[in-house]
């Protein structure tokens, strides 16, 4: 057995020796631990680590296989998200002990902290004393052993999975319920407790989900989309959209769920303009060979930065939301075009890791699809706050796509109304986030980039955490961010445009000299000319989305959370996914990119740049006095026109003739 | 115009750079073009039809069962509606976007429903000539009859000759009557006829036979050439003169079965060739007495067969074997008088230029195909002795510039099959289109027009609403076959029933129609389409997308003139305001007025005093299900539902309300009992008056009546609330240091949950809903006024009402929620931001993004 001693080497390199005798198969004994964070994080190995007293945050985190003893206490989130293996700890935990656990075995012979077992999938979390309250917070599978009292709310909103309560009940949660134990129950239950010499007498009661809350009770009708502009007038107070609205909330009694993002008018970067004359520049073929759009991403503590072959991300986006066949027609096209994919929520699928050059996976509050393994196999790991289109709320799935295959993934029960939480167990505040970020940073030994995903709302602060947080960049995600499902209220009312998004960051950012931090910016980003802007007001790069899934065929319906997507995209149903063409539509996904690569080129091109980074603010003016006094440009509303003569004088490029005359589209 | 090149007709392309570049419509065209509309863009289906049919319309307008809507749709530019209901080449369906999915919408079938139904009977007006020149067009098929039409609405006299004794052309003697009967050509050629009187028709008057050129030149001042392309080109097949007749060319084959003959044909029949002429060669074939077995050889594989889906299916249906990848080279004949077709099997190489693959022979594979008849149906072409000697024939075409329509003769126009190669009929009516215009401008002696482009129109049409439009699938019409008596070719397949045309009209996307999002606008969506579209080397293309896209910041600016609650958002809790409660929609929403009224949620209803009593009912059952009150001048009178009293005029304050509140002058009102609450109302300009004499008065309520006209009828009609009511209401008390001395009751524009959460974030205790309410109990708008009908259940209103309640709680939950709060009332205008400047300044929230240490004092 080696040892480790914590007296004469930090967590880091400690758990690089972990790794490393983990590889070697030899058994390990950490001792002067002194209540480290991170003690044992991202051991992948079946080997025993004896910790020779008490362990600090997230001891045994992000594991798969390991067989963890801790002679003294634990501080929070112990064993966080472990696959395989098993801790013992002869003490106490603090909050969050098996938070997310999705098959280990996790037992504590002392009391767990508040919200033990949170969000957890699979597997067996155990105290031989009592739980603190809201135990089974939100658990989606395995079984809570409490062999005291459950502390209040135990199990809270949990959806599957099963409490077993040997001491007091002393409050159920949420659509919690007292049940019978089946034959045979017990006795599985006291063989576990047998085997980690847990000592038991009494009799257990059992705890599950008692189904009232799992699916909306009425399902909403389905109704095409009426044209946006019918709502867009300001003065017409009860319009159609209102009224329909109106009418099926009195059939459903809840907000209207839908896709996309918000439908209204935003202020937004097609409310400024080039203050060059863009349009009336002679067009060069070989434009994209001329300028320098290449960039990379996550250095800013020593990982591998993330290369891209311009200043664009695939955004997130599940394997959930979007069948699978889009999953794999987005990750082709990133590869085709250079850049870099992102799981979204729900996991890393091996169809995505195997068809895209670069992917970042996300760390979503609720841990769905969420290991170790899939950190290791990414190149970036992204820690998602919130996003554009429903910040301050979890990601909705409807049951008619959570799929038996989408829910192993998930570790959740098929068929349920999926509402993920809005928080992330384990980050509760700034100060968390730190220890988060750093127990990420220990699983992929300081190697990949971490970066957070913001939904715009109180940028200005938001971001600062973020920077003082350690993350390598920074994703955020304006209003008009879109999304597979959510309600209508969140997606049109509750955050920041996407343009008031950036420059309250910026400023923020420059308000404590962290010019350094890159951001990324999504939600609404269409084409080549919006990122060209983006930059020039001091984005590093920008995501797309929506606009990728239109170029592969969306038609914009907004009606995702259906689930019987008519081409295919937003449906795990394999008769609609069925009518999706995964070839086809990478390349036309990558034809749009490669269209918006030449729209960029053209636009730095044009200004005489060599470099995309060359564009300033200075090249930009408003067109709107929103726009003007959000962005502190110059308002010059004309500029409006010499784009659409811009426009006027390209019109009819099929016809050969002579001087083209009349108006034109645009 | 000598010496001037004659340019070709370009390839059609979909996604092709007119798309987000179109060119400018002739200013003749423009009130039927609409591609300047922000909120259209022609759909696939629109732009590959050549004359611009708006199926997306028609296709909207059969769901909605207008049919004489959908009938003005199809018929606006296609004068042989009825003819392409059944056979029209339908160039629209392969562009169809849910072709990639499903199948394409049978956009050809619902056309011929409509036509079924309407063709035969509607009788256009007349257009009478008014202008004093003539035009002679020599040739009555879709090209020469679609120009006449269009220059008889011009005002002109136009004379058709014709050479045959019917006119249609080439389609009426090509076509057999089981997929096209022949008095469905004449129900669309009655219809020209009767709209156009101007028209004079000449059968039988052949040119270069029975008229000379110069003498069209002579009676008329323009000509027009659509003589077609009737003769088949044939290949010419080793040893096929000795076969004595045995080897036909297809399009004769077919003009004499069109003709009324029905000849007994040889018991096997080969067809070569795999187009439209050979379907309906074989097909025609298989029909007539004697023949019992067809096959149809194509040098090429099932993937390059140019016949249309639909027809091929049909032969093989009925009987006919298709024969892919070989080639005849020549005919064998037996001195026994037999027959067989020498032919080589082949394989595909590499592409001509058209695109397909060439076939190319596999050596040693020759083999004889024994038959009676062989069918040559390898191509067509044009043919005129008599312009060949006026030197105005070239290439088996008569010689014609694409861009003026002019042949070498500048007072002689072609177009059609006879000018540009065969084609199909709607690529004829397009000629036509186009050689009417140049006509047009040449008599007006206007030699450079601006190039003729198809106009795309809309019609506007609402998308159909059928909850199984991602579900149904492609419905297909009936398939008869043969029939019972073949020889009487009976139409092969008969028309939707009601039912189905719905259904299929269902399925339509509306790629045309405006999307439910403005920042995935119609255009923003198609844009998009075509970047996915558009090859990297594609320069031309990628500049048009780039100033299209450019173009865009022109246009689609935000424009908020209006303060309303709509341009206000709220701040969602992210990493600055972390808390681990709540995470479901649970969030305390309960509120109270004053220390005595508890209320389920910051909500009352108001204004129902005059709906009819079913109504009254249903929002009393709605306000006691949830726990709420109802503000009026009478009260509900049903549920006992809790009553606050609005005063109004020389009403008396009733012991029974739990509120009372004066409405307009008056005395404040007097409290009757101990925990009776009492308050007076006011709007914007009543408050700097109103707010101290209620703080004087020692008054519990006020009551902030942002429509302005609370007290009657349903103010709220009237239009967004005024919002600087609320945002003076909090500025005065707080001036006066007595901001928590009066509960705030706010009424006017409450359309949803999210409207309540942000007027409680403003400084409202409690809103009133009232004519969102009145809608959801089953009320319409209908001029200026609300009405109820009668024909809803008491129940289901009760219900509606409740429901719309409980979706207004759940929505006020939600958003305290986002912002990291646990009950409403804890909502400050700091959760807020205005995303316009009118709404910032008409509510005092800061406008989102900007930053006042730098951009300086808002602006007034």
């Amino acid at each position: 057995m080696a040892t480790v001693d914590l007296a004469t080497i930090g967590v880091t390199e400690a758990n690089e020796l972990l790794r490393r005798y983990g590889v070697e198969g030899e058994d390990v004994e950490v001792v002067n631990p002194d209540a480290r964070h991170h003690i044992g994080v991202g051991l992948t190995a079946p080997i025993a680590l004896r910790v020779r007293g008490s362990a600090g945050y997230f001891c045994a985190g992000l594991t798969d296989g390991p067989r963890v003893e801790v002679d003294g206490n634990v501080g929070w989130g112990l064993a966080d998200n472990m696959l395989n293996g098993s801790v013992v700890v002869r003490g106490n935990a603090g909050a969050i002990a098996g938070v997310a656990i999705r098959g280990a075995d996790v037992v504590v012979h002392g009391n767990l902290g508040s919200r033990a077992g949170q969000v957890m999938k699979a597997g067996t979390l155990c105290c031989g004393g009592s739980a603190s309250f809201m135990a089974g917070y939100m658990m989606y599978g395995g079984r809570l052993v409490i062999c005291g009292d459950s502390g209040e709310q135990v199990g809270q909103d949990m959806t599957g999975g099963t409490i077993y309560v040997g001491g007091k009940v002393v409050s159920l949660g949420t659509d919690a319920a007292l049940a019978e134990l089946e034959p045979g129950e017990e006795d599985d239950v006291l063989a576990f407790l047998g085997r980690y010499g847990v000592p038991f007498r009494g009799q257990l009661k059992k705890i599950t989900n008692a189904g009232r809350n799992l699916r909306y009770s009425r399902t909403e009708p389905r109704v095409r989309a009426i044209p946006f502009h019918a709502a867009a007038d300001r003065t017409d107070y009860w319009n159609a959209k209102v009224q329909e609205d109106i009418h099926v909330k009195a059939q459903i009694g809840r907000y209207r769920i839908r896709g996309y993002g918000a439908t209204r008018p935003l202020p937004h970067l097609n409310d400024l303009a080039f203050r060059r004359d863009l349009g009336s520049v002679e067009p060069d073929p070989d434009v994209v060979s001329k300028v320098e759009l290449a960039t990379s991403l996550g250095g800013r503590f020593g990982a591998t930065p993330i290369e891209l072959s311009m200043p664009v991300m695939i955004a997130p986006m599940s394997y959930g939301a979007l069948s699978k066949s889009t999953k794999i027609a987005l990750a082709k096209a990133s590869t085709l075009s250079d850049i870099c994919d992102n799981s979204g929520e729900g996991g890393l699928i091996p169809e995505v890791r195997e068809a895209a050059r670069r992917v970042v996976v996300q760390c979503l509050g609720g841990r769905l699809g969420w290991s170790v393994n899939a950190m290791r196999q990414a190149d970036g790991v992204e820690i998602y706050i919130s996003q554009g289109a429903k910040p301050g709320l979890g990601g909705q799935l409807m049951a008619a796509k959570v799929t038996e295959e989408i829910a192993r993934l998930r570790g959740i029960p098929a068929g349920i109304d999926l509402r993920s939480p809005s928080r992330h167990p384990d980050v509760l505040g700034a100060d968390d986030l730190v220890i988060k970020v750093e127990e990420f940073r220990e699983a992929t030994g300081w190697q990949k980039p971490v970066s957070v995903k913001l939904g715009a709302g109180r940028v200005r602060d938001d971001i600062k955490i973020a920077y003082k947080d350690g993350f390598d960049y920074v994703c955020l995600d304006g209003l008009q961010g879109s999304t597979g499902a959510a309600g209508n209220e969140v997606l049109e009312y509750v955050g920041i445009p996407t343009l008031a998004g950036i420059m309250e960051g910026l400023d923020a950012l420059e308000e404590i000299g962290a010019t350094g931090m890159p951001v990324v910016l999504m939600g609404g980003i269409k084409d080549g000319i919006d990122t060209a802007k983006a930059i020039a007001l001091g984005a590093h790069g920008v995501a797309v989305g929506t606009s990728a899934i239109i170029a592969g065929g969306c038609i914009a319906c907004l009606q995702c959370a259906v689930g019987q997507c008519v081409v295919g995209i937003a449906t795990q149903d394999p008769r609609f996914e069925g009518r999706y063409d995964v070839d086809a539509e990478a390349w036309h996904i990558h034809h749009y990119l490669e269209a918006l690569r030449w729209q960029l080129a053209s636009v730095v091109h044009a200004h005489g740049y060599r470099s995309v980074y060359e564009l300033s603010r200075g090249d930009l003016v408003a067109l709107t006095p929103e726009a003007a006094e959000i962005t502190r440009l110059p308002y010059e509303p004309d500029h409006a026109e010499r784009a659409l003569a811009g426009a006027a004088g390209l019109a009819g490029v099929g016809a050969g003739h002579g001087l083209p005359r009349g108006e034109v589209t645009g | 115009m000598s010496e001037r090149t004659f340019a070709s007709p370009p390839e059609p392309d979909v996604y092709g750079p007119e798309r987000v570049a179109p060119p400018p419509v002739p200013p003749e065209l423009a009130s039927r073009d609409d591609v300047n509309d922000t909120h259209y863009v022609p759909a696939p289906c629109q732009v590959a039809c050549p004359i611009g049919t708006d199926a997306p319309s028609y296709i909207a307008h059969i769901w909605e069962g207008k049919l004489e809507q959908a009938f003005e749709a199809i018929t606006a530019t296609n004068p042989f509606s009825s003819v392409c209901g059944r056979v029209c080449d339908a160039p629209c369906e392969p562009a169809c976007r849910r072709a990639d999915s499903d199948g394409p919408l049978a956009i050809r079938n619902l056309k011929r429903y409509v036509m079924d139904r309407l063709g035969a009977t509607w009788r256009p007006e007349p257009v009478s000539v008014t202008r004093s020149e003539t035009i002679g067009i020599a040739g009555g098929g879709p090209a020469g009859l679609t120009a006449a039409q269009d220059l008889a609405e011009a005002g002109y006299e136009v004379h058709v000759y014709e050479q045959t004794s019917v006119l249609g052309g080439y389609m009426t003697w090509g076509i057999p009557a089981f997929r096209c009967p022949p008095e469905v050509f004449r129900e669309d050629i009655d219809r020209l006829l009767a709209r156009c009187p101007g028209i004079h028709v000449h059968l039988d008057t052949a040119l270069g036979r029975d008229v000379t050129l110069d003498e069209l030149k002579e009676r008329h001042d323009a000509v027009l050439l659509t003589i077609g392309a009737w003769w088949g080109k044939g290949v010419r097949l080793a040893g096929g003169e000795a076969a004595n007749g045995r080897v036909v060319d297809g399009v004769t084959f077919l003009r004499r079965v069109n003709g009324g003959e029905r000849p007994t044909l040889p018991e096997r029949v080969l067809v070569i060739g795999a187009g439209d002429v050979a379907m309906d060669a074989c097909r025609a074939a298989r029909r007539l007495p004697g023949c019992r077995d067809v096959k149809v050889l194509y040098r090429r594989g099932p993937d390059e067969i140019p016949a249309r889906k639909d027809e091929l299916h049909g032969a093989i249906e009925e009987g006919i074997e298709i024969v892919y990848n070989i080639a005849p080279v020549g005919v064998a004949t037996g001195g026994d008088g037999s027959l067989a077709l020498r032919c080589v099997r082949t394989e595909l190489g590499e592409p001509d230029e058209s695109g397909r693959r060439r076939p190319v022979d596999v050596p040693g594979s020759e083999h004889e195909v024994g038959c009676g008849l062989v069918i040559l149906a390898t191509g067509q072409k044009a043919e005129s002795e008599h312009l060949a000697e006026l030197g105005l024939m070239a290439d088996e075409k008569v010689r014609t510039d694409w861009d003026t329509m002019r042949t070498g003769d500048p007072r002689v126009f072609a177009a059609g099959d006879g000018a540009f190669g065969p084609s199909t009929i709607v690529t004829a009516m397009y000629h036509g289109h186009r050689a009417a215009y140049h006509v047009k401008h040449f008599l007006e002696g206007d030699d450079s027009p601006l190039p003729y482009r198809t106009p795309y129109r809309t019609r506007r049409v609402p998308v159909a609403q059928d909850a199984d439009w991602e579900v149904f699938p492609r419905e297909h019409q009936a398939f008869h076959g043969l029939g019972e008596n073949p020889v009487a070719f009976p139409e092969a397949e008969s028309v939707y029933d009601d039912a189905a045309a719905r259904r299929e009209a269902a399925r339509c996307y509306r790629c045309d129609a405006e999307t439910g999002s403005s920042d995935y606008s119609v255009r923003a969506r198609e844009d998009i389409f075509v970047m996915a579209r558009t090859g990297p080397g594609n320069a031309r293309k990628q500049q048009a997308v780039f100033t299209r896209r450019l173009a865009a910041a022109g246009r689609t600016h935000f424009r908020a003139e209006v303060p309303t609650l709509d341009d206000l958002v709220f701040l969602p809790a992210n990493l600055s305001r972390l808390v681990i409660d709540p995470y479901r929609d649970a969030c305390s929403v309960s509120a109270r007025l004053g220390v005595a009224l508890e209320l389920g949620a910051p909500l009352v209803a108001a204004g129902f005093d005059d709906a009819p009593e079913p109504v009254r009912r249903a929002v009393a059952h709605g306000l006691k299900e949830l726990g709420l009150a109802y503000l009026g001048r009478r009260p509900l009178g049903h549920h006992d539902v809790r009553w606050i009293q609005l005063l109004a005029g020389g009403d008396e304050a009733h012991p029974e309300a739990e509120a009372v509140l004066r409405i307009g002058p008056g005395a404040p009102p007097e409290r009757q009992h101990g925990n009776q609450l009492v308050g007076v109302a006011a709007t914007a300009a009543e408050l700097p008056g109103a707010i101290p004499a209620a703080l004087e008065h020692d008054l519990d309520l006020l009551l902030v009546d942002g429509s302005g006209g609370l007290g009657g009828g349903w103010p709220e009609l009237a239009g967004a609330p005024d919002l600087t009511a609320i945002r003076d209401t909090i500025r005065i008390m707080r001036d006066l240091n007595r901001e928590e001395d009066l509960a705030i009751l706010w009424f006017g524009g409450v359309r949803s949950g999210t409207d309540v959460a942000k007027l409680i974030a403003l400084g409202a205790n409690v809103a009133a809903v009232s004519l969102s309410l009145a809608l959801a109990a089953g009320g319409r708008i209908e001029a200026g006024d609300v009405v109820f009908y009668g024909d809803v259940e008491q129940a289901e209103r009760d219900e509606q009402a409740a429901l719309f309640l409980t979706a207004l709680r759940t929505e006020a939950s939600i958003m305290p929620r986002c912002t990291g709060k646990t009950d409403i009332r804890n909502l400050e205008p700091e959760d807020l931001r205005a995303i316009s400047l009118a709404t910032a300044a008409a509510t005092g929230i800061p406008l989102a993004g900007r930053n006042q240490r730098l951009a300086g004092p808002a602006p007034a």
